[in-house]
């Protein structure tokens, strides 16, 4: 099933040993090529030097934290996705991973098929976007204009570049205009099922989306809320 | 956020509590002045009989000593407020710390018995996860000690098995240990010196002393770790001094490492890991010793040095040496 992903790059970027040396064996038994980079330092280094498909950040990390990677590697590559590994169980620190730029999380202790998973529905979202996103890659809607494929976003003048769990969420609302959407179906079809998800998180990016593309996001014009059902997205 | 608001609305309260207690004192000055003028005044015209009493002062004095203690008493409740609000944050950043401690190591394990159950390992690499295993349980052993002695530290409740040693003996052996456990190299790390007097110490808490040592001297250091030991004694006392190269500590902080909780955030420092409580307990078990810690460092980047007292064998007092010696021969 996997095998259209072998030979994926990952970046691990983890600086416990153990839990490293484990993870890595692991990637590599699934047929994925592993970096590993034991501080935030060396994972900057390591992304400005090589290209990978996919980052498994951990956030407590020497020298650079990984809320500051994410946030680096977000500026030169909004594509690429990114799970975040946090021993931390406030939800605060995902809430900030996610603002940060992270795609998804996952809280240690995690399960090896969990993870696994994670990482194999990350990439197939990475190509089912990318493969959905030729088909119509530019859409426009009131002063706005987004490139689903080079994920840069034209606000009146003003440019913005979502990240891939934006553009995804974009792309699905979209496809779906004018229906209402409820925030069971983001957490299904664009989160794929991720029961650590929490319906705050659908908010989140929502909050996200209007930022970037209503003219003033207290008064949503293009992603509105209808209470108690989800959101509904409107072009014209 | 919730802890700078909170020590936001601390001071106002304060202040506003302070401001009403000095309205307070202005209105009780205004109102006994006033009335003594109208005494005085119409006290005359009514009954000359009437002479100013100095009893009379004595509930104004009263009143503004009581005035003025509560005004104090409040300074001295927002003062301890104050600290343990501080404590409580250092309190919030420990949970979280430990929180991070044990579920690392937890979660490796975790992962390396899902991999053995589900993966068909090739015996070369199962014995490398076993240690790896191993490894992570004894990390969480030894967390799990630091927390339950530091509540037996506080209440001295806690029983060093003290012995006799040949103090550059042990302080050798264990810093060989130390540095074994910490991976320094041979060539990292000398001891220097001559203590060849006797202490009376507890073997596994000066282990304790030396592993902490030899874990910041590494942790601290941007470069690989070089330390230094130089011993020393005379008939009072055995005195070590353990310097490193790493990072130092600037002047403000050097007070407040041995804090319970304390941890030094700097960007610049590599490792950011810990519970706070490793130089807690050391001072701790020094102080179980009767003797001492200190820490001098010319600033950041100037290496730190720490400098261990212990009374020597000969200078410890009968009374003791039968009391610390006694718990020994009970055990």
């Amino acid at each position: 099933m996997a095998e259209e992903f072998i030979g994926n790059r990952i970046l691990l970027v983890e600086d416990e040993e153990t839990l490293a040396v484990g993870l890595e064996y692991n990637l590599v038994e699934e047929g994925y090529i592993v970096k590993w980079a034991k501080n935030g330092r060396e994972a900057v280094d390591f992304f400005k030097q090589e290209k990978f498909d996919l980052i498994i950040l951990d956030i407590m990390l020497p020298y650079i934290n990984g809320f500051e990677v994410a946030e680096i590697v977000r500026e030169k590559n909004p594509q690429i996705p990114i799970l975040m590994l946090t021993a931390k169980t406030e939800s605060g620190d995902k809430v900030k991973g996610l603002e940060k730029g992270a795609d998804d999380y996952l809280t240690k202790p995690f399960h090896l098929q969990e993870l696994l998973l994670r990482v194999k529905g990350m990439l197939k979202r990475k190509s089912w976007y990318k493969s959905a996103s030729e088909k119509q890659p530019v859409y426009k809607f009131g002063n706005n204009e987004v490139n689903f494929e080079t994920l840069k976003c034209l606000h009146g003048r003003e440019e913005i570049r979502l990240t891939p769990q934006e553009a995804m969420l974009l792309k699905y609302l979209v496809e779906r205009e004018g229906e209402i959407v409820a925030r069971k179906d983001l957490i299904e079809h664009v989160w794929h099922l991720n029961p650590e998800i929490e319906t705050r998180t659908v908010d989140i990016f929502i909050a996200r989306l209007r930022r970037y593309f209503e003219v003033d996001s207290s008064i949503p014009v293009y992603f509105k809320s209808i209470r108690g059902a989800g959101y509904t997205f409107s072009g014209k | 956020m919730r802890g700078k608001h909170s020590l936001f609305y601390h001071i106002l309260i304060f202040i506003i509590a302070q401001l009403v207690w000095l309205l307070l004192l202005g209105i009780w000055i205004y109102w006994y002045v006033s009335n003594y003028i109208i005494f005085e005044k119409v006290g005359d015209q009514v009954s000359p009989q009437l002479v100013y009493d100095v009893q009379n002062a004595l509930p104004f004095i009263l009143g503004l000593i009581l005035l003025i203690g509560l005004s104090f008493i409040t300074s001295l409740i927002f003062r301890h407020l104050n600290v343990q609000l501080r404590l409580n944050k250092l309190y919030d950043n420990f949970i979280g710390n430990v929180t991070h401690e044990l579920k690392s190591p937890l979660s490796s394990i975790q992962l390396y018995l899902e991999t053995l159950k589900q993966r068909d390992v090739p015996a070369e690499k199962r014995k490398e996860f076993i240690e790896m295993m191993v490894k992570d349980a004894n990390r969480l052993q030894s967390l799990i000690n630091t927390i339950l002695e530091i509540s037996a530290h506080e209440k001295k409740k806690l029983l060093h098995d003290f012995r006799v040693y040949k103090a550059d003996v042990i302080v050798k052996e264990l810093i060989n240990e130390a540095c074994e456990k910490f991976r320094v190299v041979k060539e990292n790390y000398e001891v220097t010196g001559n203590a060849s007097c006797e202490i009376v110490a507890s073997k596994d808490a000066l282990k304790v002393v030396f592993d902490n040592l030899v874990d910041n001297a590494v942790k601290y250091s941007t470069e690989t770790a070089k330390i230094r030991i130089i011993l020393n004694c005379n008939s009072k006392k055995v005195s070590i001094l353990f310097g490193d190269l790493g990072i130092g500590i600037n002047v403000k902080e050097q007070k407040k490492i041995f804090n319970k909780f304390y941890r030094i955030y700097n960007k610049e420092i590599p490792n950011v890991k810990g519970t706070g409580l490793g130089l807690f307990r050391v001072r701790e078990i020094l102080k179980a010793h009767n003797g001492k810690i200190t820490v001098f460092s010319e600033g950041e980047e100037k290496g730190t040095t720490f400098k261990i007292e212990l009374p020597s064998y000969t200078s410890i007092g009968k009374r003791r040496l039968k009391k610390v010696l006694k718990t020994d021969s009970t055990k």
